[in-house]
């Protein structure tokens, strides 16, 4: 324990060259931290969105298939619709337990808040048996359930009228929604066929979603829904999954190489600081010597002190990841085309220890030379006053 | 228990010679020294006689190039593994310059040959102030007696020189040593601090059968030493 408190109290000998080199390796390290931290939030985040929609098959029209499932998870405008008479041949496939067929439209009017709609009917409930309304399911053409954050948004309660800006179509509000923390508390649902007259979009679909009958016969069911109709794009939603992730991963591959580098640089860093110090008490070192201090007793001493530079280092890296997680998280999602809502940055133990003990490695491996350089001091030549 | 000898150093033909590019120095020449135990030793003579280099010798920290050294029973020549404890547990040094850690306090400056090798009693740096542990006590008890017992908390950069020379000398006393080397322990300080440790070192000495060599160029000393060894040129005058 000793080593470590008399390498603190060398630290504090130069504060500024200590805070910048601490800083040099906490940068690096939350940073790391952030990145793993993100990968982790992004696919759990993914699983809940895909979870939340309730099925286990897409149905979209052809096109880029996950450009359409970005749309499905938060919602938008998509230019390609298909046939509203292909959600019947979906249906009659006997490996399909539930298919909704959804409507998706949107309006962006200037200076406001866009208003994602969905069109649906009452096979969607079927898809959400967690759903709580307040207020009842659509009792006219003309009546919308609102998601708990447009309703908080628009402070607007069951029985009031709601007006779709830019179309001026003025509809009742039947039910809000409660709050699932999923997509679905950002749009206003209203009845498929109302959704399709506003739009112009008659006899339209945007997505099904479908619901397997047997979870493990999935693959045969794309398989047969593929078959049965050339005009859609069918693909399991463990496949957008695992896609969405391998193109994460990748991405982690390449930010961690550079990531490494970064903390390489530090290192050396830490080394060139460390080892400065060392030549810059080559006397003191050699006054301990003479008090009978050994070779180990040097390397172990300078070592400490690297070792608490770094893991230091860790911690405020840590840190530093941790408060600026909203900043590190807004700059990522602008970086990538698709990022699931909610946090994605936060507080994990097994990161946090990993990366605790990446600075730790790193000052092991810093520290080695400029110890061995301490080690080798010879009190003599340190001393020499004649 | 440390066991007892006759003489502390006895030195005979050492010679020690440094190599300075294709230069050969030869600063001690052949010289035969011995000292008794509980001798109060002056090694006096100008700047580049020999004096640092017989200390560091005879201080365990260099070999001799030539001749026969023996340290507190200890044959120098035949130096191996061990020779860091043997320093540690029996040779005190004091350098001119002090050399205290400027971030300890003079109560952790005094500890700090405490902390070195595996006998160590985990008490030293940053540990509670206690007297329970023995080395603890003794450094407390040794700042009393260079009368700085009101001073311990305080950092180097707080102390007068006479003053850190005084931790210093503390400092070299901690861990018992049989043997002090003061090498010009004096040479910074003014004539009123000066005469002060001269005669802290003295009364070691005097008290406590401590062996004490102090190299020294300053003449005014020599009548004080119970013995003189004058060296010029790396040889015994």
């Amino acid at each position: 324990m000793q080593w470590f408190i008399l390498g603190f109290k060398n630290l504090i000998r130069r504060p500024t060259r200590t805070i910048l080199t601490v800083l040099g390796v906490a940068i690096a390290i939350a940073v790391l931290y952030s990145l793993f931290e993100f990968q982790q939030g992004y696919q759990s985040r993914l699983k809940g969105e895909l979870g939340a929609l309730g099925a286990h098959v897409m149905v979209v029209p052809k096109g880029c298939p996950y450009e359409a499932a970005t749309i499905a998870l938060h919602g938008g405008k998509w230019p390609r619709y298909m046939d509203e008479n292909l959600l019947d041949k979906v249906k009659a496939d006997p490996g399909v337990a539930e298919a909704a067929g959804v409507i998706m439209d949107a309006v962006f009017p200037p200076g406001g808040k866009s208003v994602i709609m969905l069109g649906i009917d009452t096979d969607y409930m079927k898809l959400r048996p967690a759903w709580k309304l307040r207020g009842s399911w659509f009792a006219s053409d003309s009546s919308i359930i609102l998601g708990s954050s447009v309703a908080e948004d628009s402070k607007l309660q069951p029985g009031d009228l709601w007006t779709l800006p830019e179309k001026n179509v003025t509809l009742r509000v039947s039910a809000v929604l409660g709050r699932t923390n999923t997509q679905d508390d950002g749009f206003v649902f209203m009845p498929r066929k109302t959704l399709q007259e506003i739009s112009g979009l008659e006899g339209k679909l945007v997505l099904i979603l479908i619901k397997a009958k047997k979870v493990d016969q999935t693959d045969a069911l794309v398989a047969s829904l593929k078959a049965s109709e050339v005009d859609m794009n069918v693909f399991p939603l463990s496949e957008l999954l695992g896609t969405i992730s391998a193109l994460m991963a990748s991405t982690k591959v390449f930010v961690s190489a550079i990531i490494l580098i970064a903390i390489i640089l530090g290192g050396v860093g830490v080394l060139n600081t460390v080892l400065m110090a060392v030549f810059e008490r080559t006397r003191e070192i050699g006054m301990m010597k003479a008090m009978g201090g050994s070779r180990g007793d040097m390397f172990k001493l300078v070592w400490a002190e690297t070792i608490l530079t770094t893991v230091l280092g860790g911690l405020v890296g840590v840190g530093l990841a941790v408060v600026s997680s909203r900043l590190v998280e807004a700059a990522i999602r602008g970086m990538i085309p698709y990022a699931p809502k909610g946090s994605l940055i936060g507080f994990s133990l097994p990161t946090m220890l990993f990366c605790i003990g990446l600075s730790l490695l790193l000052g092991l491996l810093a520290g080695f030379y400029p110890a061995f350089r301490a080690a080798s001091i010879k009190p003599i030549e340190a001393i020499k006053t004649e | 228990m440390k066991p007892e000898v006759k003489m502390a150093v006895q030195a005979k033909g050492l010679v020690r010679e440094y190599r300075r590019g294709a230069e050969r120095i030869r600063a001690l020449k052949g010289v035969d020294i011995a000292i008794a135990a509980g001798e109060f030793v002056g090694l006096t003579g100008h700047s580049g006689a020999g004096k640092t280099t017989f200390l560091n010798l005879a201080g365990l920290m260099d070999r001799p190039t030539e001749g026969k050294l023996t340290v507190l029973g200890h044959d120098v020549g035949k130096r191996g593994a061990g020779f860091d404890a043997l320093r540690r547990k029996n040779i005190g040094f004091v350098f001119q310059e002090f050399y205290l850690m400027p971030t300890l306090t003079a109560l952790e400056n005094v500890l700090m040959p405490t902390m070195w090798g595996k006998a160590r009693d985990m008490t030293e740096i940053g540990s509670a102030i206690s007297d329970r542990v023995p080395s603890r006590k003794r450094a407390r008890e040794l700042l009393e007696l260079v009368g700085l017992g009101k001073r311990m908390t305080h950092r180097p950069s707080e102390l007068s020189g006479g003053e850190m020379q005084r931790v210093a000398v503390a400092r070299a006393l901690v861990n018992n040593p049989r043997l002090l080397l003061a090498d010009e322990p004096t040479g910074n300080l003014d004539t009123v601090t000066r005469d002060g440790i001269f005669n802290l070192l003295l009364a070691l000495n005097r008290d406590s059968g401590l062996t004490v060599i102090v190299a020294t160029h300053d003449l005014s000393l020599e009548s004080r030493f119970s013995r003189v060894i004058r060296l010029e040129d790396g040889n015994v005058v």
